[in-house]
C-alpha cells in the first residue's frame, strides 16, 4: 500500500544561511598555514605561546568549527529528521562568531591578555548561544530524536562548556576568578573541545554521511550510542582526574576510552564501506575515511608522552599531539566533506529552478577534480613532512611541510572560489 | 528494461519512462528509474490526468525538491495535455533491492 505524504518534502536550508561558514572558514585555513610556515620555531617552545595560540584557535575556530557550523546548518535535517528552526539564528552565529574570532586571534596574537581577548571571547560565546539555541529548537522540535540528533545536542553543549570556560579563562588571565592560572586548565579547555565539541561532532555527523555517500545500507545504533557513552565517559573521567590532581597513570583510563571509541567508530565505517552498494568510491569519500584512519595518531603522540616522556621536558610531543589533531584527523575529513556537501548546495541554489530545462553539470563538475587530487597530494606530504619535523626539531622538514600545507590550502581556496563563482552555461 | 513499476498502461508507461530516464539523482549520478524511485504511474484516460507515486532515498534527501521539479517536468513533457500529479511517498520506504540491474552495473556491482 503506497501512502502518499501530506506534508510536503523537508525544505533545506537557505544557501545564504551556510555559504558564508564556507567562505570564512577556507580564509581561515590559509591564514593558519601562512601563519604555521612563518612561525615554524614554535614547535622548539612550550605550546603556550602567542602565536601557538593564534594557530589552534585559527585551527579550531575559523577552520574546524565554522565549516561545521555551516556544513550542520545544511545537514540538520538530515541528521535529526527536522528543519531548521531558524535562519536569522544561523546568521546571527555567523556575524558574531565570525567578529569575535578575528578579535581573539589578534589579542593571542600580540599577547593583549585586556580588552581585545576579552571582546572576542564574549562575541565568540554570543555566537555559539545562537547556534545552541537553533540545534536545540530545530532538534527538539521533532518528536523523536534519532543517535544522530543527541550526538549533535551534546557536542553543542560540550561546545558551550568550551568557549564558556575559554571565557572564563581569558578573564582569569587579569583577575583570579579561577583557583589556579589559566595555563593549569588549559588541558580542560583544548579536551572539551576536541572531544566534547570535535569527536562527538564528527562521528555523529559522519556515521550518517559517510553510508549515505556509500549508498551503505549499515547502520548499527546500538555501536553508535556505545560510542556516545565511551567519549562523554572518557571526557568526563578526564575533567574529574584533571580537577582532582592524580598521577599520570590513571590518565590511561580516559585515552582507553576515546580509543575504545574511535576504534569502535573505524569499525562501523569499514562495515559500512563493506557493503556499500556504489563500488566505485570518490577521492572525497576515500579522503574521509582516510581521516578515520588518522584519528589514532595523536594517540600515538599521547602514549609515548604518558608512557615514555616527561611532559615538561618535551614540550614539541604535545605539539606533535595538536598537530595530528588539527592538520590531520580534522583538516582531512573537512577536505572531504567539504567537495561532497559544497558543490550540492552550490548546485541547488543555481539549478534547482532549470535542472531539467536542458543539461545541467553533474554537482561533482562545479569543482576541479585535478585540483582536488593535487590539493591532496601536497597535503599528504606537507602533513607527514611537518611530524619528523616535530619530533626532531628539524627545520627543513617543518619549512617544508607547512610550505606544502600553505600550498594545500591555497589549492583548497581555489576550489572553493570555483565552486561558488559558478554560473550556468549560456544556452 | 527491468524496472519495478506499477502501472494500468504499459504502453504509456514506457513513454513516461523515455523521459524519466534523463531525470537524475545529482549525488549519485544514476537516472531515478534505474535508482528505483518511481513506484507507480496511474493513466486515466478519460480525465487527461496521471497520477505518479515515487520515492526519494530518504525523506530528507538534500536533493528533494530538485528530484520531483524536476520528474513532473519531465512527465508534462511527454504528456503535454495531461494533469501531472506527482506523489511523495516514503511508505514502503526506498531500498537498495529497488535499484535495477542496469542501475547496480552503473554503480559497479
Amino acid at each position: 500500500m503506497l501512502t502518499p505524504i501530506t506534508g510536503g518534502l523537508q525544505q533545506t536550508t537557505d544557501y545564504r544561511a551556510v555559504l558564508p561558514f564556507y567562505i570564512y572558514a577556507s580564509v581561515s585555513f590559509l591564514v593558519a598555514t601562512a601563519l604555521l610556515l612563518l612561525h615554524t620555531d614554535i614547535v622548539a617552545s612550550h605550546y603556550f605561546n602567542p602565536y601557538t595560540l593564534s594557530i589552534t584557535h585559527i585551527m579550531a575556530l575559523g577552520w574546524g568549527t565554522m565549516i561545521i557550523f555551516g556544513a550542520s546548518h545544511q545537514l540538520l535535517p538530515v541528521l535529526a529528521e527536522g528543519r531548521l528552526y531558524s535562519t536569522w539564528l544561523a546568521y546571527l552565529t555567523f556575524a558574531f562568531t565570525g567578529t569575535g574570532i578575528p578579535a581573539l586571534i589578534t589579542g593571542f596574537y600580540i599577547f593583549h591578555t585586556g580588552s581585545i581577548l576579552q571582546t572576542g571571547a564574549l562575541l565568540i560565546n554570543a555566537g555559539v548561544i545562537f547556534y545552541l539555541i537553533n540545534v536545540f529548537r530545530s532538534t527538539f522540535k521533532s518528536k523523536t530524536r534519532n543517535v544522530h540528533a543527541w550526538y549533535i545536542i551534546t557536542a553543542t553543549a560540550w561546545l558551550f562548556s568550551t568557549t564558556f570556560f575559554g571565557l572564563l579563562l581569558v578573564y582569569n588571565f587579569n583577575a583570579k576568578i579561577l583557583p589556579a592560572d589559566s595555563v593549569s586548565y588549559l588541558s580542560i579547555h583544548a579536551h572539551l573541545g576536541l572531544a566534547g565539541w570535535f569527536l562527538l561532532m564528527v562521528t555523529g555527523v559522519g556515521s550518517r554521511l559517510i553510508p549515505m555517500f556509500l549508498i551503505s545500507k549499515y547502520t548499527n545504533e546500538k555501536i553508535l550510542w556505545r560510542i556516545f557513552i565511551l567519549i562523554n565517559a572518557g571526557l568526563i573521567s578526564f575533567i574529574i582526574l584533571k580537577v582532582i590532581g592524580v598521577s599520570a597513570i590513571f590518565f590511561y583510563i580516559p585515552v582507553a576510552l576515546v580509543l575504545s571509541a574511535i576504534i569502535l567508530f573505524g569499525r562501523y565505517c569499514r562495515e559500512a564501506y563493506k557493503v556499500r552498494i556504489r563500488k566505485n568510491v570518490d577521492e572525497q569519500m576515500k579522503t574521509s575515511l582516510l581521516s578515520v584512519i588518522q584519528m589514532l595518531l595523536p594517540f600515538v603522540a599521547l602514549i609515548i608522552t604518558l608512557a615514555f616522556l616527561p611532559a615538561e621536558g618535551y614540550p614539541h610531543i604535545t605539539l606533535l599531539y595538536g598537530f595530528c589533531i588539527f592538520f590531520g584527523w580534522i583538516t582531512a575529513i573537512i577536505f572531504g566533506m567539504t567537495f561532497k556537501t559544497l558543490p550540492f548546495i552550490v548546485w541547488n541554489k543555481v539549478y534547482h529552478k532549470k535542472a531539467h530545462a536542458g543539461k545541467t553539470p553533474a554537482p561533482k563538475e562545479l569543482f576541479s577534480e585535478k585540483v582536488y587530487h593535487a590539493m591532496l597530494i601536497t597535503y599528504l606530504t606537507g602533513f607527514i613532512a611537518f611530524i619528523p619535523g616535530i619530533i626532531f626539531l628539524n627545520s627543513f622538514f617543518l619549512k617544508l611541510g607547512a610550505a606544502a600545507l600553505l600550498a594545500a590550502a591555497v589549492l583548497y581556496v581555489f576550489n572553493i572560489s570555483k565552486t561558488l563563482l559558478h554560473q550556468p552555461k549560456k544556452p | 528494461m527491468s524496472v519495478n513499476i506499477v502501472t494500468n498502461n504499459s504502453g504509456k508507461c514506457h513513454l513516461a519512462l523515455e523521459g524519466l530516464y534523463d531525470v537524475y539523482d545529482p549525488e549519485i549520478g544514476l537516472n531515478v528509474v534505474d535508482l528505483g524511485l518511481i513506484y507507480q504511474l496511474d493513466f486515466d484516460e478519460d480525465e487527461k490526468k496521471l497520477d505518479a507515486t515515487m520515492t526519494l532515498t530518504t525523506q530528507f534527501c538534500p536533493m528533494g525538491e530538485s528530484i520531483t521539479s524536476d520528474v513532473t517536468r519531465s512527465l508534462s513533457g511527454s504528456f503535454p495535455e495531461w494533469q501531472i500529479n506527482v506523489n511523495l511517498t516514503f511508505d514502503p520506504p526506498w531500498d537498495y533491492t529497488r535499484i535495477s540491474p542496469e542501475g547496480n552495473q552503473f554503480l559497479g556491482r
